[in-house]
């Protein structure tokens, strides 16, 4: 499967564990990844100072991405890819509006596709992958680690426009964690918001809600969060220790993106997944796993360990 | 001011309120029965005092300008579970989204990182600019170290075209 790729401001800027794990990973699990002629903005943004022009800027994407002449479009990042998604829906339901877009495409010689279909890093290793191929490249099992999802609410709402997984019960990032061997923990907070847009507007809030829900997390046990969104991830591992200052008290839980944990589980060098470039303790999930190994090499005593564990 | 004291002491305005309702194209608030559960679930409401469900009753009886007027509209999370939970397809997003436009066209203040975002994507295309990241081990990292390839910005033209809709909006 070949698919165009649009990677969106924050992964380019700034999230590059993001970038280097999708590049790494998807190819080995026969994604060939094609780059678009350019990269600006989705408009996400731009949708608060005038909509129109995040139709546009959310168009020219989809008209650079028809130019590869492939009709897949890889959108890594959860707000790039409803903004997208919805300028489909927009654009395929209102003639007036896709004249007006088509005129300013038009200007630049581009042209609006007739035929894309947007995919989600998820929904991608989930429907197209499967998780079968997935299981089969697992080299380490991650059994042992009790892992949390978060989906991201921009990947799962609006449902009437057409998203990745379910709006209310998002079951698919839980069965990708599940395919390594690791389990996928449902917790009560699991549908509560990142808060990453309100660092424009309101950063403390924005850093409650994200130290909120690791602090819940960090109360049940869990070994690592998994994510799968470049906002998201900004708020629960770069952010982590700031948050920690606005909610009170010590936090340290892993934050790791779905394809480094996957790149992991596949035997891939850490470096080559960027888990350097995580300010969480990712360390942390390696040792455990390591330390597995280790006793699953000592015979006799690893089962006593393990006994004592259970 | 309060959301209470603006149905109290401001007049309705129609002619605003056909601005908000032409931006919404298709949605309608007509149907809204403040049933709340847009606002039992808002991510904002806890924090920053933000009622979903307030804020279209308030445009649907006319009372917008103190509405764009005020901070209230910024502190939407986006996290859209009003506009999947609403039973009236009435989406308080869609309509809070419609509020910031017309802030911004009738020149209201606004959060200035939305302000400077605008500036950098006309400036470079994107968001931000490239950052170095500095590792726990304080080390530091930028795409070439890392192995990435360079970005591709985008051309002048898309700049012009995007200037161009962007002063259209506000003409």
């Amino acid at each position: 499967m070949k698919v165009a790729v649009f990677w969106g401001c924050r992964i380019l800027t700034s999230q590059y564990a993001y970038e280097i794990s999708v590049r790494q990973v998807l190819p080995q699990l026969g994604v060939e990844l094609v780059d678009l002629r350019e990269m600006h903005c989705c408009g996400d943004i731009i949708k608060s100072i005038n909509t129109f022009a995040t139709t546009y800027m959310a168009a020219r994407i989809m008209a650079l991405a028809g130019e590869t002449g492939l009709t897949d479009l890889l959108v890594p990042c959860s707000r790039c890819h409803f903004t997208i998604s919805e300028t489909r829906y927009l654009l395929e339901r209102n003639e007036k509006l896709r004249e007006k877009v088509d005129a300013l495409l038009e200007e630049e010689g581009l042209e609006y596709p007739p035929e894309i279909k947007i995919w989600h890093v998820i929904d991608l290793l989930h429907d197209a992958v499967g998780l079968n191929l997935i299981k089969r490249k697992v080299k380490r099992s991650l059994e042992s680690l009790k892992l949390a999802s978060h989906i991201g609410c921009q990947t799962i709402r609006p449902s009437a426009i057409g998203r990745v997984d379910s709006p209310e019960m998002p079951q698919k990032l839980d069965k990708l964690i599940e395919a390594l061997g690791a389990r996928s923990l449902e917790y009560p907070e699991k549908l509560d918001c990142c808060g990453a847009i309100l660092m424009f507007s309101h950063p403390e809030a924005a850093l409650t809600l994200a130290g909120s829900k690791i602090k819940a997390l960090q109360e049940l046990g869990v070994d690592g969060l998994i994510d799968s969104c470049p906002a998201c991830h900004m708020m629960f591992d770069e952010n982590q220790e700031s948050a920690a200052r606005v909610v009170g008290g010590r936090l340290s839980l892993p934050v790791l993106y779905y394809t480094q944990l996957l790149g992991i589980a596949m035997g891939i060098d850490i470096e080559k997944l960027g888990l350097h470039l995580n300010q969480t303790p990712v360390e942390k999930i390696l040792e455990k796993l390591t330390q597995l190994k280790e006793e699953a090499h000592d015979g006799t005593e690893t089962r006593s360990k393990k006994e004592r564990r259970v | 001011m309060s959301l209470v004291d603006l149905t109290s002491m401001a007049k309705p305005n129609k002619e605003i309120r056909g601005k908000i309702l032409t931006k919404l194209g298709g949605i309608e608030l007509i149907n809204c029965f403040q049933c709340l559960k847009c606002t039992s679930g808002c991510t904002a409401f806890k924090l920053l005092e933000l009622a979903p469900h307030e804020v279209v009753k308030l445009v649907k009886l006319g009372f917008v300008e103190g509405l764009i007027t005020s901070e209230i509209i910024w502190t939407c999370a986006t996290c859209l579970k009003c506009t999947e939970r609403c039973p009236q397809k009435a989406s308080p997003y869609h309509v809070i989204m419609a509020l910031r436009n017309l802030a911004v066209e009738q020149g209201a203040k606004i959060p200035e990182a939305y302000l400077k975002a605008v500036s950098q994507i006309l400036e470079t295309g994107l968001l931000q600019t490239t950052r170095k990241v500095t590792t726990k081990e304080m080390e530091t990292f930028d795409r070439k170290r890392l192995g990435l390839p360079e970005i591709k910005y985008p051309t002048k033209t898309f700049k012009t075209v995007l200037l161009k809709v962007l002063e259209g909006a506000l003409a």
